[in-house]
């Protein structure tokens, strides 16, 4: 037990004065299986590869906005170049960037902190988990330098296209691209078998199912929803893989294969996926709205069980990706029915968080301006989803700009807001250190307006006919005329990619000069707040007992307008 | 709201904007209520010296009615935009009106063939008129397509009239048509389909009964043949 | 207006200033691009083209003709590499203007037609050409089999005509070199030819010369022999 004691006392970022431990840097920081030090492996590993996806974006929107351009950091775009940006420009934000940073970061950070146990119920398991992932980073970025470039069939890759090489021309890179995406989904099952047993054995004594914080349900419903769901495409890989390079006809139709068969599999994973990383950042929102509004989530348990049913109905709606795929016609309105009926849920959780404001006391910091952020966002996202749902109007939206502007208005709120919201406000625990809220807020106005006036104009562009992944539209005579609103929204991506930078500078200036945080900097009521800023080894010097839910603020009969959960009276 | 950008051409694609100004009635609503509430309730509840914030558990029945009404309002809507898009998709895609005339479509890397029927009016005869990039129809007749791949998939689309359907090699896939004007539109490829994707372009021609008849003597290989001699 | 929100309107007012600058600055630096691209058209006739762009425009090609412009048959791409200038730039056009790659029965055509459609500078035909013709000729895998050579070398007097005793082109009849050009290709040219998949379009006039030359060559047998005695020419 020494060994849990000490830590207390070189919190902070005194790396280099560490007498105490006989870790050395590669046992603390790279072979460690400390949930903490996992979760900042993955946060960090997510961010350098959302600075590769914000680069690809960069040099394809400049592509489209000025064709043929030599893009300043990259050169001429190619059409094959083009290609292998805007797919692995997806593959990387969905499986490499909220992937790793919504899902494992903050469940290994934060599921044993909120739950008041001392570590994930298995270590090594976690850290084989970020090795896999990290294999499968390479493994990816190896697929863009190979002869030929990556892999440039959108990040669907759908069959044939993607499993021959003479159709896609990228040999290497199509198989080290399936290959990579293989591995990553191997490192996140293991990683969710994690969540789940630990959330649901190592829970502090005291804490009941209906004391768990929203943002530990979400993580662990989105990891079963992972794990449920990806089995058919980890299948699916296999037998891509071995279309490509072991002459096998899953997928080929010319020796009795079917191409169909792939987007199944992919989107039976797909639609699930969508929600494995929506719900923590959901979560992540419900925490920060009850900080900063000072009150209790609004009907704690109808959010529970929402959160179950879009779980359960995320598995019945896959096909409304393939509407016009050559499926039977009738399948479409089964699919637009469980669609629709998907929107209920889903609005009913929006609908709750807006009821939470009511009656609050808000305070409007940098993770709350992110968190509703959230809410005003996602809310565009989802009623534009509305449109594709519905099987007569996907008609003509399916593969159009409208779909690529619903799609980002879901993820970004998800995986840039909602990542956003969840590092600026556990940042004083991860580090013991404050961010700078003025230079948090620029950074929050330097991204949402651009971001905006980037998608808004492209649900113009889709609703005037303009289809995905094509490099250059000024070669069609009905869409050249769109020309100035691409240049205006490739301005405003550049603009926001800048603005990212003010983050980077605050993230890492606030690590050397940010205030001391103390450990509940924000007044919160939930038990990670309760051991001191950056937890050590072990996270508590002794493992508190929670007495009550995890949102009582205002309780009437309180000095404090917070009662925390392990504070017996 | 569609046909502001793009003019309606085929007979279902007033159905098909239909639809979709339903639905952005019906969400457009929505929207604007909720987020209006929302930016309502954050003024309405900022932080002021003084002021406290209120304990609501929203678990008692009269505190859920906010939630449970909205909820089963939802679901109203929610059926009439199934109501709604079953009808439409029903009439495009799920039934063949009798055909006037049948093309066959042929999408490869990276270009669209078609194959005309030619003066007889039908496929796979010696008259028939193979093209590249130009497909030449007659407004106000029904066109049937069978849509092929010879490699990968592809997908036909036609912004105008509102049509799209993916090609998949290996099957034959049936759809129709009927143009309302006449004119020279886009076909845009829709599922990407390798390097050439972007520049896998094709152009519509509705042209009356007049042009279209001279357009089919001047092109079909027998006519031809049958003039030269 | 309360402490909070006057601070923050601020901060978005000073962030929407940051961003109007960096946009007008990013617009500045977009205009002179297109002018510059303009300059270099109108010298492109009489100047010698940047050999820099040529290679990276050669980007694209290598994605099926290869880095070395040996091509690849699976993407049916022959080799270009060492191809002299003025015949790779009349094929490129040829491409751009319809000529080649609209037959119906052209498959390899369609598939470079929307390539040639990339380069939508005359200067930028012209910078590829001649990165093509500088570059060292490669020698293409063979994979053609069952042609005799010496069947192939009487049939292959009528050719000499226009592409000379050692297959090595001749420009001033718009013939090209023949010496290490793809077996495959020349194959599948030979057919396409004598099938009207090439040299029919009205476009196409010096494919149109062509076209009578592939009738006297029967049947496959005959093309693969030529093809074999084609093989082993120096093209000097």
């Amino acid at each position: 037990m020494a060994e849990t004691i000490d830590v207390g006392t070189h919190a902070g970022d005194d790396h280099g004065h560490d007498h105490h431990h006989e870790e050395t840097f590669w046992s603390k920081y790279v072979f460690s299986t400390d949930h903490k030090m996992i979760g900042m492996q993955y946060m960090f590993t997510g961010m350098f590869m959302a600075l590769i996806g914000g680069f690809f974006a960069y040099a394809f929107r400049m592509q489209l906005a000025f064709p043929g351009m030599d893009v300043p950091f990259w050169g001429i775009v190619t059409p094959a170049e083009y290609n292998a940006l805007i797919t692995n420009h997806g593959a990387i934000m969905i499986f490499w960037v909220a992937m790793p940073v919504l899902i494992a970061a903050f469940g290994n950070f934060l599921i044993p902190l909120m739950i008041g146990c001392d570590d994930m119920v298995f270590p090594k398991l976690n850290r084989l988990s970020y090795q896999i992932f990290l294999l499968s980073a390479v493994v990816l970025l190896a697929s863009f330098v190979v002869e030929n470039g990556g892999f440039g069939g959108a990040w669907t890759s759908y069959p044939p296209l993607s499993a021959k090489h003479e159709y896609s021309l990228t040999p290497l890179g199509s198989s080290l691209w399936i290959t990579a995406v293989a591995l990553e989904f191997v490192a996140f099952l293991i990683g969710g078998i994690n969540f789940v047993t630990t959330a649901m054995n190592s829970r502090a004594p005291g804490m009941k199912l209906y004391d768990i914080p929203m943002v530990v349900w979400m993580i662990v419903v989105a990891s079963i929803l992972f794990m449920a769901s990806v089995g058919p495409l980890i299948a699916g890989a296999i037998m891509l893989f071995m279309d490509q390079n072991l002459g096998t006809h899953f997928f080929d139709p010319n020796a009795g294969g079917d191409p169909i068969l792939w987007q199944h599999l992919f989107w039976f994973f797909g639609h699930p996926e969508v929600y494995v990383v929506l719900l923590p950042a959901t979560g992540i929102t419900a925490e920060v709205m009850c900080v900063f509004a000072r009150k209790k989530l609004f009907a704690y348990r109808t959010v529970l069980y929402t959160t179950f049913g879009t779980g359960v109905l995320s598995f019945t709606v896959w096909a409304h990706h393939q509407f016009i795929a050559g499926i039977d016609p009738r399948m479409a309105h089964v699919f637009t029915i469980t669609t629709l009926l998907i929107s209920i849920p889903i609005a009913e959780m929006m609908f709750v968080y807006i009821a939470t404001l009511y009656g609050g006391d808000i305070r409007l910091k940098t993770p709350m301006l992110w968190a509703l952020a959230f809410i005003a966002e996602f809310l565009i996202g989802g009623v534009t989803g509305i449109f594709l749902g519905a099987s007569g109007a996907d008609i003509y939206f399916h593969d159009t700009y409208f779909v690529l502007a619903h799609f980002h208005y879901t993820f970004f709120p998800i995986a840039i807001i909602g990542v956003y919201a969840g590092v600026t406000f556990w940042y004083p625990k991860m580090f013991g250190k404050m961010m700078n809220d003025t230079l948090g807020k620029i950074h929050f106005w330097g991204t949402i307006i651009p971001f905006n006036c980037i998608f808004i104009p492209l649900f113009v562009l889709g609703a005037a006919g303009q289809h995905r992944r094509i490099h250059d539209f000024t070669q069609y005579p009905e869409l050249a005329q769109y020309q100035d609103v691409r240049v205006f929204a490739t301005v405003s991506l550049v603009i926001m990619l800048l603005f990212q930078f003010v983050f980077i500078y605050n993230f890492f200036m606030s690590l050397r000069k940010g205030k001391d945080a103390g450990p509940n900097p924000w007044n919160s009521t939930t038990l990670e707040w309760t051991t001191e800023s950056p937890p050590g080894h072990g996270n508590w010097k002794e493992l508190p007992t929670v007495y009550r839910g995890p949102y009582e603020y205002q309780v009437p009969g309180r000095d404090k307008d917070f009662w925390p959960q392990n504070e017996p009276n | 709201m569609i046909e502001r950008y793009l003019e309606q051409v085929s007979t279902y694609a007033g159905d098909i904007d239909g639809l979709i100004n339903l639905i952005a009635w019906f969400v457009g609503v929505w929207f604007l209520v909720a987020e209006f509430v929302f930016f309502y309730l954050i003024f309405k509840f900022r932080h002021r010296e003084g002021h406290k914030g209120e304990y609501i558990t929203g678990e008692e029945k009269h505190q859920k009615r906010f939630i449970t009404i909205p909820h089963f309002l939802v679901l109203v809507c929610d059926i009439f935009i199934i109501i709604g898009a079953v009808r439409v998709w029903v009439d495009v895609k799920q039934t063949l009106p009798p055909a006037d005339a049948t093309v066959r479509i042929i999408g490869q890397q990276w270009a669209w063939s078609f194959v005309h029927p030619g003066p007889d009016g039908e496929l796979d005869t010696a008259d028939d008129i193979k093209t590249v990039e130009s497909l030449n129809t007659e407004v106000g007749k029904v066109y049937h397509f069978q849509l092929e791949s010879r490699d990968v998939l592809h997908d036909f689309s036609v912004p105008v009239f509102r049509l799209k359907q993916d090609a998949i090699p290996g099957r034959i896939i049936s759809g129709w048509w009927k143009a309302t004007k006449t004119g020279e539109w886009d076909i845009q490829c829709a599922e990407i389909c390798g390097i050439g994707h972007g520049v896998m372009r094709a152009r519509i021609k509705v042209q009356s009964a007049a042009e279209h008849a001279s357009w089919m003597h001047e092109n079909s290989p027998v006519a031809s043949i049958a003039s030269a001699n | 207006m309360n402490r909070t929100n006057a601070t923050l309107v601020r901060h978005a007012s000073r962030a929407l200033g940051v961003a109007a600058l960096l946009g007008l600055a990013l617009a500045a630096t977009q205009l002179s691009a297109p002018v510059d691209a303009n300059a270099q058209d109108e010298t492109a006739a009489a100047v010698a083209v940047d050999p820099e762009r040529g290679e990276k425009l050669y980007a694209l090609c290598a994605q099926c003709h290869g880095e070395n412009g040996a091509g690849n048959p699976m993407a049916l791409a022959p080799s270009i590499a060492g191809l002299p200038q003025w015949f790779v730039e009349g094929q490129l056009k040829k491409f751009k203007n319809g000529a080649r790659g609209t037959h119906f029965d052209d498959i390899p055509g369609m598939r470079m037609r929307p390539m040639s459609l990339w380069l939508k500078q005359d200067s930028d035909v012209v910078a590829v050409a001649e990165f093509v013709a500088n570059m060292e000729k490669a020698e293409p895998v063979a994979i053609l089999e069952g042609g005799d050579p010496e069947a192939g070398k009487a049939k292959y007097l009528p050719c000499t005509a226009c592409h000379g005793q050692n297959g090595q082109g001749n420009q001033a009849l718009n013939a090209p070199p023949l010496a290490g050009m793809s077996d495959w290709y020349q194959l599948w040219a030979l057919k396409a030819f004598k099938a009207g998949i090439r040299g029919t379009n009205p476009l196409d006039t010096t494919g149109a010369l062509m076209r009578p030359m592939s009738m006297t060559l029967a049947d496959e047998q005959q093309m693969l022999d030529v093809i074999a005695y084609i093989g082993t020419l120096s093209g000097e």
